[in-house]
This record gives structure tokens, sequence and C-alpha cells, in this order.
């Protein structure tokens, strides 16, 4: 937990503050049971009236400091989580901007969210915990004994008693009921299971008439949870008496014993009644207690679960002071290049692949689903770095470089296609953040995306909704492609990017690209053979390697993965349309 | 999430906190402030109360036993500082000595009131957990029947995330306030009352001194809750879109990354950031003043009875035991009145949770089966349509008066641009959808007046999004058949080409899927779909986009299999590409709802119509250059 270091230094001041101030109020509350006593054994007993008015100006006096002291601390533990917290959120989420793939693919997507959001909070609110109840209670258990027993030392007798029982109860509670949470956690999300299949599948279900069997499914994890449920219900509902009734024998047990010394003449009735006051004080801080140990659990998991993603190190290396040469512009080298995921087992996904694509040139990629065509890829802004072998861009190995350089040069418009939330102008900015309204609007066009924009009642500012989610499929990959233009990169990357386009818009992309963006080298990936056929060279892939470089005119005849697909594509129409 | 939190950590610390049957303590309520969130208000609480006591069913007779124990125990509650005054008062008699009878007398009663209730409090505990979670179980089991029988509109126009949480969260919150809040209210309600009779019975003078503090109370937490609720909201509207911009910038991230984007992504962070702090920070501090601002105020009523009872007594107008069970008692009176209002906030959110749940089990049904439906048997898989029109809705039409016939064992291919109605063509079809005007037949007969079961398990339907479940692959394709042979599912595999790859895994047929088959490539989840629609037998077969998220070369061992389906059955195949649909018997251009050309491949291509260009503009590229290659090898 070593990244907390930083925060500690920051924030211990105001923290040990927040402690005294809460130190304080719990002097306050301490107080109070024996001021009451003195009330009813000097004033009442004694019928001094005076004194009586005294002591509950004090009181109140008391109760006011001690109101003011909690506001103070109040205001204090909440500077301190509230800035911890942002703070922390913060750090995390530039660790992980900063992170290599390599390591953020450790992690599942919706997992980092989670870390983000819930386990911050939970942690947070741990931090602001300490500063108000968990160090509190403690101190109202300790100070209540103290108080108790400097009272009456005879009374303190039973609590001696009492308070281990309570104690070793709530261990026993927590000791047992911990794995019984676990248990009906799990049930639980065996009943989200279900039903997550069920609403994603529920055609499938329809389809084939299968309510039966899934309604039987869901009454088995239905009736599992249910029965954890309970279970863990009871348990708590066996505790939670048992340890009161502990308690309240213990008053019991004070009742009878002050009588017996008060008949002695050796305590005033008061006593008993400020000692009971005390014992249902340490009672209830020892019940707190329990209740922090909990939190202090679930704190403890999103915590480590922070630290995960900070202990993460990016093993990207490169030479601060390494430039690109001036001389070579697009130039992309692969020599031996062989590649594999992190952790994954079996054959690599990419093996000596070697291959050279000159200054301006267009480099079509082909092959099956999984032959390796978006890795291959995602290895020259170097997403991830080569198992073995080098990639050379413009001449220079891009291990040597910064990673942000090599990524200025290059623009990838990845298959997925991802626009953010804000105007079609601030999603084009992405690209170049000082890019004119001429530059965005020649992109646009490039892109064929000029039309339907421009359209648009708001122009350039129509707003996208969360994921492109008012945009088709098509129109959302050309507005990804634009973006990419915008930059006016020396080497574009298209990864299937233009699936959901037509063929005849995806010609009239690749025309303008031929005419506007003279010297710009392009890498085509792509499913169709029709959009790469007249790319100055086609890479074929096919399990991680390449079975064939060159024209389409070479390739038809030599290699023999690319004469299938090409079969497979036009086979029979040709000889169909062939008659006409 | 921090509101819920804290409400969750109030709670809990409510459930944990039982009766309090000491003198006047502070008790626990000085720990755990509330941070009170903006609460849900129910739309309708007492029509959904009296609908969630209709679950509540054979259960009533446990929760009145529970009821009753409930007014026992709090008697018992209200008891106990009576006794402890009197065991008080045994001890400061006027000659000073202690009255042991009486004291003996008042300590025995003391320690059984103390024994039942802790009893009753167990049985209460116990009971109470297995009749809540009885009772949200069959909540929960109604629910999932209900959506059994809801449309496939209903669960195209939610999120899944949404009827997921009505399943979770909601369904959680109904029973949390059947096993707390209601047990919680009754005590609260019975102490309160009873504190306050005992009180008046006590010392009508020390009541009305202990009563002054009351309206301060409420004005308080009015004044303080009124600006928190605010606070929390704009807290909450805070962290969602700090939310959804981590959502965002996290599963965009290779853009981040591929336009240096990254310190962009930092800065806005840290701006959506620094205002949820700010209001974080507000929202903490004021809900922070309410406890110790609560605690000065008791404090207050406490030494308004100290000050009055002790003029009181030193007048010899009461005992010191009285002043002893009067301060307890007054203790006990302001406390439920604090948890009160807690508690009427869990179970108002518990109530807009039901609320929630109705609303679904409200949602109309697939419409019942006419009374003169009959099960189609031996489908024949003559298909009619007549003049059918349909939206999803009302306002805007998506097909328009379709009419088309596809004889027994013929193939349609309906092809057209996203959004043209090829895929409602197939939901009508299924009855997934019923059908605004026109008429649908199979076998010459309206679809409506079949049973909607036998309708559907005439067709075999193979989606562009294959849906696997977890579970092994056998069972997976027995889904559509389970009495199905080891053989005869081996043979559907097989006529699937699935075998060859099944047979390559480790543990075959018997290899566990993760959810949606996640371990297997697209197209042997495709493939393990066909062979789960072959097993199935049907007499018709949909295709819709079966085969378009595949690479082509796959492609071509899927259509084989396709094929050895498709002979002798009646088919309909939606398809983006045009080279897998030119078999077909017919062709069917949709564009804006209506059939613009139909006829089979070579028909169309001779019109020189909208088919002709679709497969110029596909094929014109790879035609030319076919031409050329041909020329080159000959």
């Amino acid at each position: 937990m070593q990244f907390l270091t930083k925060y500690i230094q920051k924030y211990w001041k105001l923290f040990c503050l927040a402690v005294v101030f809460l130190m304080f109020e719990a002097m306050c509350d301490l107080m109070q049971p024996t001021i009451m006593s003195q009330v009813i054994d000097v004033g009442v007993a004694n019928k001094n009236l005076a004194f009586v008015l005294k002591m509950g100006g004090w009181m109140l006096l008391i109760t006011g400091l001690g109101a003011i002291s909690a506001s103070t601390r109040n205001i204090v533990s909440s500077i301190v989580s509230q800035n911890f917290g942002a703070q922390l959120r913060s750090d995390l989420f530039s660790k992980i901007q900063t992170l290599s793939f390599k390591n953020i693919d450790k992690f599942e997507r919706a997992s980092l969210v989670t870390r983000l959001t819930n386990d911050v909070t939970q942690f947070q609110m741990f931090v602001n915990g300490l500063m108000r109840i968990f160090v509190k209670a403690p101190l109202l258990c300790i100070g209540g004994l103290i108080m108790a027993t400097r009272l009456n030392a005879q009374l303190a007798v039973t609590l001696a008693l009492v308070v281990p029982i309570v104690g070793v109860l709530i261990a026993i509670n927590m000791r047992i009921g911990f794995p019984f949470f676990i248990r009906v956690q799990r049930a639980l999300d065996g009943v989200n299971g279900v039903m997550r299949e069920y609403l994603s599948g529920v055609r499938v279900v329809k389809a084939f008439n299968r309510f039966d069997y899934e309604t039987a499914r869901f009454n088995q994890v239905n009736e599992e949870y249910r029965t954890k449920a309970t279970g863990a219900n009871r348990l708590m509902s066996v505790f939670s008496p048992t340890i009161m009734l502990t308690m309240n024998f213990g008053i019991v047990a004070v009742l009878w014993i002050g009588g017996v010394r008060v008949n002695q003449g050796q305590m005033q009735v008061g006593h008993v009644i400020a000692f009971i006051n005390y014992m249902t004080q340490i009672l209830f801080s020892l019940m707190t207690i329990s209740m922090v140990f909990n939190m202090f659990v679930r704190a403890k998991a999103s915590l480590g679960r922070i630290g995960e993603v900070f202990s993460e190190q990016n093993d990207m290396h490169w030479d601060g002071q390494a430039q690109f040469p001036d001389k070579m512009k697009g130039r992309i080298d692969f020599q031996n290049v062989s590649f594999s995921y992190e952790g994954a087992a079996g054959e690599p996904v990419l093996k000596n692949i070697s291959f050279t694509c000159l200054p301006g040139e267009t480099i079509g990629i082909i092959g099956s689903t999984g032959s390796g065509k978006s890795s291959l890829v995602s290895l020259i802004p170097r997403f991830y770095d080569v198992s073995s072998g080098k990639i050379l861009v413009d001449g220079e190995d891009i291990r040597t470089l910064d990673p942000k350089l090599v990524r200025e040069k290059i623009a990838i418009v990845p298959q997925k296609t991802t626009l953010f939330t804000g105007t079609v102008e601030e999603n084009l900015r992405w690209g170049k953040e000082d890019a004119t309204l001429e530059e965005i609007g020649q992109s646009l066009r490039m892109a064929q995306a000029h039309e339907f924009i421009s359209t648009s009642p708001e122009g350039y500012q129509t707003r996208i909704g969360q994921g492109g989610v008012n945009f088709s499929g098509g129109q959302k990959q050309r507005l990804s492609i634009a973006r990419a233009l915008v930059r006016r990169p020396e080497i574009l990357i298209l990864d299937d990017s233009t699936s959901a386009v037509d063929a005849a818009t995806e010609a009239r992309i690749k025309q303008s690209l031929k005419k506007y963006a003279q010297g710009l080298t392009c890498l085509l990936i792509a499913q169709r053979i029709s959009s790469i056929m007249d790319a100055d060279k086609i890479i074929v892939l096919d399990n991680g390697e390449v079975v064939g470089i060159g024209k389409h005119q070479q390739l038809i005849k030599t290699c023999q993965v690319y004469q299938e697909i090409f079969q497979s594509q036009v086979g029979k129409e040709v000889q169909h349309a062939a008659r006409f | 999430m921090q509101q819920d939190s804290n409400r969750a950590q109030d709670n809990s610390s409510t459930a944990q906190q039982p009766p309090m049957l000491g003198g006047p303590g502070r008790g626990a309520r000085g720990f755990g402030g509330p941070g009170r969130g903006p609460v849900e208000k129910p739309k309708n609480l007492t029509g959904t109360v009296k609908r969630l006591w209709q679950y509540f069913g054979k259960e009533r007779k446990l929760l009145s036993i529970i009821f009753v124990s409930i007014l026992v125990d709090s008697a018992l509650t209200l008891s106990a500082p009576y006794l402890i005054g009197r065991s008080i008062d045994a001890m400061s008699t006027r000659n000073g000595q202690v009255d042991f009878g009486l004291l003996g007398i008042t300590i025995t009663v003391l320690l059984v009131a103390y024994l039942s209730d802790g009893l009753l409090t167990l049985f209460q505990g116990w009971t109470m957990a297995g009749v809540s979670q009885r009772i949200v179980k069959s909540i929960r089991r109604a629910l999932f029947e209900k959506l059994q029988k809801l449309p496939i509109a209903f669960f195209d126009t939610r999120t899944h995330g949404e009827l997921m949480s009505r399943f979770s969260n909601d369904i959680d919150n109904v029973s949390n306030t059947i096993s707390q809040a209601t047990t919680q209210l009754m005590s609260g309600v019975i102490v309160i009352i009873g504190s306050l009779v005992m009180m008046i019975i006590l010392s009508p003078i020390l009541t009305l001194a202990s009563l002054i503090t009351v309206p301060l109370v409420f004005l308080l937490t009015r004044t303080i809750a009124k600006r928190t609720s605010i606070l929390f909201k704009n807290q909450q509207m805070q962290l969602g879109k700090l939310n959804g911009h981590i959502e965002e910038s996290i599963s965009g991230i290779e853009v981040v990354k591929a336009f240096n984007h990254e310190q962009k992504a930092i800065e806005e962070f840290e701006g959506v950031n620094r205002v949820l702090c700010q209001v974080g920070l507000k929202a903490q501090i004021w809900s922070g003043f309410l406890m110790p601002i609560m605690n000065v105020i008791n404090n207050l009523g406490f030494a308004m009875v100290a000050i009055v009872g002790g003029i009181l007594a030193v007048k010899s107008l009461i005992t010191v035991g009285i002043i002893a069970s009067f301060l307890s008692y007054s203790r006990q009176f302001v406390r439920p009145l604090n948890d009160l209002a807690n508690i009427f906030n869990i179970l108002q959110s518990g109530v807009a949770g039901a609320e929630r749940v109705f609303e679904v089990m409200d949602e109309q049904e697939e419409p019942a089966d006419l009374p003169h439906a009959i099960p189609l048997e031996n489908p024949q898989g003559h298909v009619v349509f007549d003049d059918v029109s349909f939206g999803y809705r009302p306002d805007v039409p998506i097909l328009k008066q379709i009419s088309f016939e596809s004889i027994k064992g013929s193939s349609t291919a309906l092809v057209g641009p996203t959004g043209a109605g090829k895929t409602t063509i197939v939901n009508l079809l299924t009855r997934f959808y019923d059908i605004s005007s026109g008429k649908i037949e199979i076998d010459g007969r309206d679809i409506r007046e079949y049973t909607r079961d036998s309708l559907r398990r005439c067709f075999g339907i193979v989606l562009q999004d294959t849906y696997l479940f977890s579970g092994t692959i056998k069972e997976n394709i027995k889904y559509g058949n389970p009495d199905a042979s080891e053989a005869e599912v081996e043979m559907a595999a097989r006529m699937a080409n699935a075998d060859v790859f099944i047979k390559r895994l480790p543990r075959q047929y018997d290899t566990l899927l993760s959810e949606n088959g996640g371990n297997l490539s697209q197209g042997q989840r495709q493939l393990l779909a066909i062979a789960r629609v072959i097993l199935s037998k049907p007499a018709l077969l949909i295709l819709d986009e079966a085969t378009s998220s595949i690479d082509t070369r796959t492609e071509l061992h899927i259509q084989d299999a396709l094929l050895n389906i498709m002979d002798g059955r009646t088919s309909f195949i939606i398809a983006h590409r045009l080279n897998t649909i030119r078999e077909a018997d017919t062709i069917m251009v949709i564009d804006h709802g209506a059939i613009v050309e139909s006829g089979n491949h070579d028909r169309l291509l001779e019109q020189q119509g909208v088919y002709y260009s679709m497969f110029n503009n596909q094929f014109k590229n790879l035609q030319s250059q076919w031409d050329e290659d041909q020329l080159g090898i000959v």
C-alpha cells in the first residue's frame, strides 16, 4: 500500500486535528453521566436547588462545547475525506491513462471503471468514518470503562465480566457471519447471472419455447438465494439479542450489588444510575466497533483493488532524447516480428513477420478473423511492444522512441468506432487541437461525411451522444476517419473501418485519399477483397503468418489462401455475370 | 453512490440498535450521523402497500404473530426504566436503609422482562428473516414469470441494466422494508406512545418540561434536511457525470492513446472531479451538522428535566426514582423520534422499489391465444403475406401493404438497406410482434389462429448475434430439443460442420462455455447455433444475417451447413452480402417498407433495376478484375 504514503504526508496534520476534536467530543460525552449523578446525589439529595441549576448549566455548556467540537471536526473531516477521495480518484485515473495496453489488458475494462468509482468511494467513506465514529467508538469504550471504574471500582467488577463476554460474542459473530455474507453474495451473483443470460438471449428462449427450462433454472438460484439470505439474517438475529441480554444481565447485577452497597452506606444512589449509563455507552461503542470491523474488511478489499492498479509498472522504455530523423516520412519496416499477448498460452499471435512499406504506399492486409491483422497494426503506434524482432518507423526502431512521438505521426481508425460525448467539431479536434474550420471541413469531405453533417441543422455543432448513438454505423465510421485525417498524419491505419460503409462511398473515400493526401502511407485492413485489390501491396495473413505479399494479380495466381478468399467472395457471381 | 451506502450504513446501525433498556444513556446515535440523501418518493403509497400486502399471502398469520410479539416486547421495553426507577427508589428510602424486599421483587421482574425481551427479539428476528425472504422470493419469481409472458417489444425498448436493477436493487429494498423498517416502525410508534403515556403518569409537569424541545427538533430536521437534500441531489448528478466520463474514456482508451489525448482526458476528468469534490464537501458538512445540534437540543431537554425535577424533588413532590425513570422515558421518547425519520426514508424507498417492480408486472403481456386457436401440427410451410402493414409505433409505419407467397420448401431472400424492414418481416412471421393490418397465413390459416407456442416451435432461427448460454456444448445444442439423444446431437453437429472443431476441444461435447460462449470464435459460435437449429428439426427456417459477422472464408464452411438444413424446408434469408443469397428461389428487394423487386437472381439482373445496381456496386471491381485475370491466365 505504498501509494498511500503521499496522501498520509499531505493529510496527516488535518487528520490528527480532526481526531483531537473527536477526542474532545468524546470527553464531553463521557462527562455527562457523572454530572447527572452529581445533580441527583448532591443537588436533589441535599435539596440544594442552586447546585442543581449550576450543574444543569454545566451540562448544557459541556454539550454545547461538544457540539461545537463535533461541528468543527465534521468540517475538517469532510475536507480531508473529500479532498483525499478526489485526489486519489484523479491519481488513479491519470495512472490508468499512462499505463500501456499490456498493463491495461490485465484488467477488465468494467472492473477499471468500478475501481475508479465504487472502490475509491468505499475507501473514502472509510477514511471519513475513521475521523467520525471509528476512533470515537474505542475512545468512548475505554473512556467509559475508566470513568465507570473511577466512579465505583466494586461495580466495575460486573464490567470486567460482561465486557469480555460481549467482546467474544461480537468476535464470534463476525467470524461466523462473514463467510455467511460471502455465500449470500455468491448466491445473488447466481440470480443475476441467470437473469442476465435470460435478458440477452430472450429471442432464443422465445424462439425455442424454453420457458419451463428457464423458469426452473431461475427457481433454483432463487431458492438458493433465499436459503442463504435467510440463514445469514437468522444468524444475525441470534447474536444481537444475546449481546443485549448479556449487557442487561449486567445492569441487573449492578442494581443488586448497588443495592447492597448503598445499604452498607458505601455508595450513593446517583452512582448506580451513572454507572448504568456508562454501561450502556460501553455496550453501544462495542457494537459500533464491530461495525467498524465490517467496514474495514470492505475498505481493505477496495484498497487492494486500487493498489493493484497503482502497482502496475509501465515497462515500455525509451530514450528520452531520441528523435525521428528528418529525412524520411512514412516508411515502416517489420523485421522478423513475433508477438504474443501477455499471459496468453499457445502459439504467438504473429510469427516472423517481415515487410517494408515505403512512403506514400498503400498496403492492404487481408486474412480470416483471428489471423492477427489487428494485432499487427496495433504494434505500429507502440500500443504493444514486439516479443522479438524489430519495427522501424522512418528508419528508427520504435522501441527507442517515446510512444507519444510515434503516435504523432500515425493516425489509426480502430475497428470499433469510438466517438465521445460532445459536438462533431470537438470530436474532430481530437485529431488536431488547433485545426481550422477549413481543415475540419476538408477532412469531413475526404471521409465523405461532409454531406450528412452539413445538412443536419446544427452542422459541425451537432451533438454526439455517448458512444455516438445518434449516428448510424457507417456515419460513425466516416466521422472517425475524418477525425484521423484532421491530424494530417504520415501514416494512416484503417482497421476494417469501412465495413458499414457501402461500396460506392468506400470507393469515393479511397479516391479522395489518393487525390488529396499524396505521400500518405496507408495501411488498410479489409474483409472485402474489392476494398484492397488496387493496393500497392497486399499482405495475406493466415494464423499469424504472412502467406503472401504482392499485388492482386500476383497473389491471385500464387497465393492459395488469397485465392480461397477471392473465391468465397466472387465465385459464382462472376461466372453468372460473365454470361451477360 | 455515496449517499446510498450512507443510507445502508445508517440502516445497519439502526438494525444493530436493539431497544435500549438502560438508563438515560447517550445511545449509539451520537456516533453515526445520517447522510440522508434525497429520498425517492413513491407515487402511490397506499395503493402500492395494499398490493404488496397481497404477496404476503400465507405469511400473514406469521406476521400477525410477530406483530403481537412486537407489542409485548415494546411493553417490556417500556417497563424497564420504570423498574429501574423503582429499584433506585428502593435504595433511597427515607431512613437510608435499602428496601431489599422491594429491590428483590423489582430486580426479579426486571430479569424476567429482560429475558423475555431477549427471547422475543430472537423470535422476531428469526421468524422475520424467513418471512421476508420467502415473500421476496415469491415476488422475484412472479417477476421472472411475468418476463416470460412479455412481448419482445418490451425487451427491445429497455436496457438490460435497468431490468437487472429492478431484480436486485429494487427487490432488495422491498426486503429491507419488510424485515427492518416495518418492525422498527411498529416498535418505534409503540415506544413513543408508551413513553409519552408513562411520562404523563409519572409527572405531567416534567412531561411538559421535556416536550418543549420537540418542536425544536422538528424545526431543525426540516431546515437541514431541506438543504442537504438539494445538495445530495446535486452530488448525485455530478457523480453521474463523472461516471459517464470515466466510462467513456476507459472504454475508448485505444482512441485516447492513439491521439495522444491522455493529458486532455486527465484535465477534463479533474474538472468534473473538482466540482464533485466541492459539492460533496458541502453536502457532507451540512448533513454533519444535524447530529451535534440534535445532541444539544436533546441535552437541553435533559437539563430541563433535571432542573425542574430537582426543584420538584427538593419540594418533595416527586421521588428521585421518578426522576431517573422519567429521564429514561424522555430519552426513549426522543430516540425513536429521530430514528423514525430514517425508517420512514427506508420505507419510502422500499415502496418506490416495489412500485418499479409492479410497473413491470403491469406491462401488457403478449395477447393470449384466441379461444379457438389450434396447435400447428406437422406444418407444411406454405407462407402467405396478404396486405400486411405494421409499425413499432403507430405513427411510424415500417411495413406498408406487403404481399407475397412462399410455397412449401422454397427459399426466399430479403435484401435491402438497413432499416428497410427485413427483420420486421421475420418478427411478424414468428409473432414476436403482431401485425397492424392484413393477414399472415401458414398452411392456409391465419397465424393468429394457431397457439403461439406451437407456431414458434415450427421455426428455426439463426441470428447474427448467436446467443449461447453458459453450460456445456452439448447442452447448448440440445437447447431446442432437450430430449435428443447423444447420437442425434453429434449428427446435428456434423451437419453444421461443427464437429470438427468440437472434437479438437479437450473435453469435446462436454466443454463448458462461458457466458455467451466467450471462449469460442464468432464462426464457431455460429456453427453451434446452426447445430442447435438443426436438432430442433424446424419446418421453417429463418436466417437473419446469420453469416454477416464472419469472414468470407469461414462463411463458405457455414454456407454448406446452411444449404444442408435449407433442403426441403421453407426458408427466409436476410443478408447483407449478396453472394450469400444468389441461390434463393425468390429474392425480394425491400426498401422503405415495400417490396420494390422480386424474382430470382438471373431475372433480377436481367431487369437491370435496384438489385442489378446493388449487385454491380458490390462486384463491379471484382468482376472487371476477374475478367483481366482470366485473360491473364488464359
